[in-house]
């Protein structure tokens, strides 16, 4: 038994039949996929501003991040005859995708799709609208009683065209946290605009090196800082469409006060999470413009800084600046199936987990995006006595975000953390690379099918 | 043939099948409408596309000659070692990396490349880096992702080559000592050429796995929190278009196109070394 | 001598390469977060800090890692088995016999292999919806036991070490081909079996992208999926997260019992991957 190398007329005839079964495999597959294609409209009624499959009994499927199980459980605590299946994913972190992802399978499929799902981005309507997922919530779901309790502009992220497609589950609007008792023995004050903001830099920088009023070394820097400022990075003016402008003075002013306090070494450039900041800037840190969430992830839980000694006081101005405005890093959303048979259900879950106060009022990591949860929700934290002053300021920021920068499907972090960052690490200038930044966000915006006006 | 049947089904449903409807996607449009190279040109006018074919070529180029030779090198060595029981020992702890695949190692990356924390910070140090940001320049990326797929890779291939190693008929290694055969000599003459079908194979793989270079620029993204690694290679950037962008057929078209490349590789290769022959 | 010292010296520095970053998880295991970036990166924390992470790892989620564990090992496991039933034979009749359409075989296996995996998520997707298995765990380990890599290492391993008249002489003494395959061939084929089974393994073990598209509940997920979770619950990943955190030190207590098995499996099959059992078979 040897082996003969095959001649060439029997090479040919074997790949003529290869050919032949890529052909035969490629049909099959054609088939299938119109097949899975017509998924069905068959049945269903419109009603809530959507077509509504039939309903069902059953457990209702609730998609969740680690984080948000207690929520769920809670829910359940409270509601035993309800059938839940609670399912842990990561929550979409660092544009994983995930959920798109499923859904888009789903959609082919034309089954599988979880009924409520929690997402800790705040653009999958950017997508989850186009793929008829997200079920309209103001067309009937949600009452518009309830709509108007949440803080103004939180669910700009979930609106598309008037229409709402998920509810905002926290804010983080940005404020200005300060070391309460650090302050007092410098004997300074708390600046209220950015003038006395970078002025009090340049003193500590001079009388207290190697204290800290802020960081600029974070992705998500431009919307601590830059939208606060107003700076038009981001303005999403359509479902598909942006303007982008990184000239305006704007974003030059607030990005030569950036400069300026780098350069002096009274802002960090390392980033709150670096291990960096962790290990030799932790401990000196004077002031630190940042979102909510910064009072219990960075300063409790990462800094290990004891209580009594953290405050919050509002966002600095510019001079003159007729109506104050803030930024904000993040917050999750919770989104209904338009394709669940549970809907109603579905709808009693999603009222209670965005509104009740026995999660959102007490239980809740983050600023309740529902306005009444989060009065209630101040209250648990001025009890728990770790910050040195109430936190009145969350609440007064939570509705002065700036409404000129938006959530759009391309990710403003993730370009930061690639265009600018290196730039800062090489000693480059803010101000310098606000083109190449400008750029970038252009380039992404377009790839992901924007419109661009700048 | 009876030995192959069940394997030919496994091939056709999860082998065949899924390839030749990806290829399918690669030509046509959302609506299954045949759209010819339209995905192909569409893809290729991304501004991220020539960046990324560039970094996967440089990239390529360090991973494949590192691999080559270090892992030949030290299988060699290893099998030279007269106690069986430090090469066996060296084996395994060459070895463990391996274990450590995707998110496991995110975090021991952060760390080792980290010089305020590293264990190695004074190495990092005398190069000239004294933080993080500094040490993931784009300029460093080529030679980190080797590092760091060759810290995982390695050991399995080594394993491999040492097996291959002792297959070697131990007459054809004593005629080499008789002939007077030094350490270079047999390794270069006899063994070298002997293992010549587990090293193609290896390149094959090799090459196709380098040109679809995902895990560690994913990797080190994550341990950047973005600066460094995002949208760096072909294959990122398919996953970016089949599930960010929602155009599978887009993504499709890009997986085609590092088939055809890592397929004319390894046709290349298998030509110019009988690997098919079956003796 | 002096290429005895520079061997020994190539050896321990790649050593150090491999080991030190292992030894450094190890160590990191034993910290707290504090401990972990203030204390020297290769100093050992604490017991009580090893236990203290222990018991924070295993509240996460009603003691999740040991399901995890549990259903890698299921997964893992049943994809080796079948895969050493289809892949040895299918490499053993690609190298010893001829057959038609062996080149074929040959040329389409490594085709597939060469495939970049992210669009093969779809179809892959809807042929196991259209066989209705989607949410068992036949929706991954049948795709494991797809394994070409493991074909082609048994089928090189037989075309350069075993002799064809070894299994020639066995047919002329009117063995039946399944007799040759399982008294003769299979005998010799020790180490590749041990090395396939190893590569199986870990290759199902440390899967991550088709567990985590492919299966819909979060009870039935692998180890490396669950890592993967709750890496996006360490604050200096996913800088959003909110309090209820993993801590570094946690996590890498995570991924050091995730790797554990794997270990476990190659000492186990280093024994019988480099038997030399075909030193005197070979001789002719």
């Amino acid at each position: 038994m040897t082996v003969t190398k095959p001649s060439s007329g029997r090479e040919r005839q074997s790949s003529k039949r290869r050919a032949a079964l890529l052909a035969g495999c490629a049909a099959t597959a054609a088939l299938t996929l119109t097949a899975c294609g017509s998924g069905g409209a068959a049945g269903t009624t419109n009603k809530d501003g959507f077509a509504q499959a039939p309903q069902k009994d059953g457990a209702l499927t609730v998609w969740v991040d680690a984080t948000r199980v207690e929520a769920a459980k809670l829910y359940q605590q409270q509601h035993p005859d309800v059938k839940l299946d609670i399912v842990t994913y990561d929550g979409d972190a660092n544009g994983s995708n995930y959920l798109q992802t499923k859904v888009q399978l789903f959609n082919r499929t034309g089954k599988g799709w979880p009924d409520v799902v929690f997402s800790s981005q705040n653009n999958e309507v950017t997508w989850a609208v186009d793929q008829n997922f997200a079920a309209p919530l103001n067309k009937g779901l949600i009452p518009s009683a309830a709509l108007g309790k949440f803080a103004s502009g939180a669910n700009d992220v979930c609106t598309v065209g008037g229409t709402v497609y998920c509810l905002r589950n926290d804010l983080s609007q940005a404020v200005l946290w300060y070391n309460a008792p650090l302050l007092k023995k410098f004997g300074y004050s708390v600046p209220t605009t950015w003038e006395e903001y970078q002025a009090l830099g340049e003193k500590v920088a001079k009388e207290h090196p190697g204290y800290l009023v802020g960081d600029a070394g974070d992705s998500f820097t431009p919307e601590i800082y830059l939208w606060a400022s107003k700076c038009g990075a981001n303005h999403i003016t359509g479902p598909k469409s942006v303007s982008v402008n990184t000239s305006s003075e704007a974003c030059t002013k607030m990005a030569k006060l950036i400069d300026v306090l780098i350069k002096n070494k009274s802002m960090s450039i390392s980033g709150v999470f670096s291990t960096d900041f962790g290990k030799n800037e932790a401990d000196k840190v004077l002031l630190m413009p940042g979102p909510a969430w910064y009072g219990g992830a960075v300063f409790k839980d990462t800094f290990k800084i004891p209580a009594k000694q953290i405050g919050a006081a509002p966002i600095p101005q510019w001079q003159g600046d007729a109506s104050p405005s803030t930024g904000n890093v993040g917050g999750g959303t919770w989104l209904l199936s338009q394709h669940s048979t549970h809907i109603k259900a579905a709808t009693d879950f999603l009222k209670w987990v965005t509104t009740d106060n026995a999660y959102q009022g007490e239980k809740a990591p983050g600023f309740p995006a529902y306005a009444p949860a989060a009065e209630n929700w101040l209250k648990g934290q001025d009890a728990s006595g770790y910050f040195a002053t109430d936190l009145s300021a969350l609440k007064n920021a939570s509705s002065q975000v700036w409404p000129g920068w938006g959530s759009g499907q391309f990710s403003q972090e993730a370009i930061w953390a690639a265009t600018v960052k290196p730039g800062l690490t090489q000693g480059k200038s803010v101000v310098s690379m606000l083109p190449a930044w400008q750029d970038s966000i252009v380039k992404y915006a377009k790839s992901n099918g924007y419109k661009v006006s700048q | 043939m009876a030995f192959v049947a069940a394997y030919v089904v496994l091939l056709v449903a999860f082998g065949v099948l899924p390839t030749a409807y990806a290829i399918y996607f690669a030509f046509t449009d959302a609506g299954g409408k045949i759209t010819g190279f339209a995905n192909f040109i569409t893809t290729a006018q991304d501004f991220r596309f020539l960046d990324a074919v560039g970094h996967v070529a440089t990239y390529l180029a360090f991973w494949l000659v590192s691999l080559v030779v270090f892992v030949v090198a030290l299988a060699l060595l290893l099998h030279r070692l007269a106690s069986g029981g430090a090469s066996k020992a060296l084996r395994f702890l060459y070895y463990i990396p391996g274990a450590l695949a995707g998110a496991a190692s995110v975090l021991v990356w952060l760390f080792m490349l980290d010089p305020t924390v590293s264990p190695v910070s004074s190495l990092l140090g005398a190069m000239g880096f004294h933080t993080f940001g500094e040490v993931i320049a784009p300029g460093n990326l080529p030679v980190l992702f080797t590092i760091i797929a060759f810290w995982t890779g390695a050991g399995g291939w080594i394993v491999v080559m040492y097996g291959a190693l002792n297959n070697i008929p131990t007459d054809v290694m004593e005629a080499a000592r008789i002939d007077g055969a030094g350490a270079w000599k047999t390794a270069w003459h006899v063994q070298i050429p002997m293992l010549r079908k587990w090293i193609v194979y290896m390149v094959i793989l090799a090459f196709a796995g380098g040109a679809q270079l995902f895990v560690e620029p994913q990797l080190l993204s994550l341990a950047s929190v973005g600066v460094a690694g995002r949208d760096y290679s072909l294959n990122q950037l398919t996953f970016d278009f089949a599930f960010q962008m929602n155009n599978i057929n887009g993504a499709a078209a890009v997986s085609v196109e590092l088939l055809v490349v890592s397929v004319s590789a390894a046709a290349l290769f298998v030509a110019r070394s009988g690997f098919f022959d079956a003796d | 001598m002096a290429s005895r010292l520079l061997t020994g010296s190539v050896l321990a520095a790649f050593l150090a390469f491999f080991v030190l970053p292992v030894v450094w998880l190890v160590l990191a295991a034993t910290k707290t977060d504090q401990q972990l970036v203030h204390d020297n990166p290769l100093s050992f924390g604490s017991f009580h800090a090893l236990k203290a992470n222990w018991h924070a790892l295993t509240a996460f989620q009603d003691n999740a890692v040991m399901q995890w564990l549990g259903n890698s090992a299921l997964y893992a496991v049943i994809s080796l088995v079948i895969t050493l039933a289809v892949a040895i034979p299918a490499g053993y009749a690609l190298a010893m016999t001829e057959f038609r359409g062996r080149h074929t075989l040959l040329i389409a296996t490594l085709v597939v292999m060469l495939m970049p995996n992210a669009t093969l998520v779809v179809p892959l997707f809807l042929e196991i919806n259209a066989v209705h298995l989607i949410g068992t765990m036949w929706s991954i380990i049948l795709p494991y036991s797809f394994y070409p890599f493991g074909v082609y290492l048994t089928y090189i391993y037989f075309t350069t070490a075993v002799p064809k008249d070894l299994l020639a002489a066995a047919r002329m003494d009117g063995c039946s081909e399944l007799r040759v395959f399982w008294h003769i061939a299979l005998p010799l084929a020790t180490p590749v079996i041990a090395l396939v089974g190893f590569f199986s393994f870990v290759a199902n073990w440390t899967n991550y992208f088709l567990p985590y598209v492919m299966l819909p509940e979060s009870s039935q997920m692998p180890i490396q999926v669950g890592v993967g979770s709750l890496l996006s619950n360490v604050p200096s990943f996913n800088p959003a997260v909110g309090n209820l955190a993993i801590e570094r030190p946690q996590l890498a207590l995570a991924t050091l019992v995730a790797i554990t098995p794997v270990l476990v499996v190659f000492l186990f099959a280093q024994r019988f991957l480099v038997s030399g059992m075909l030193a005197g078979a070979t001789k002719e």
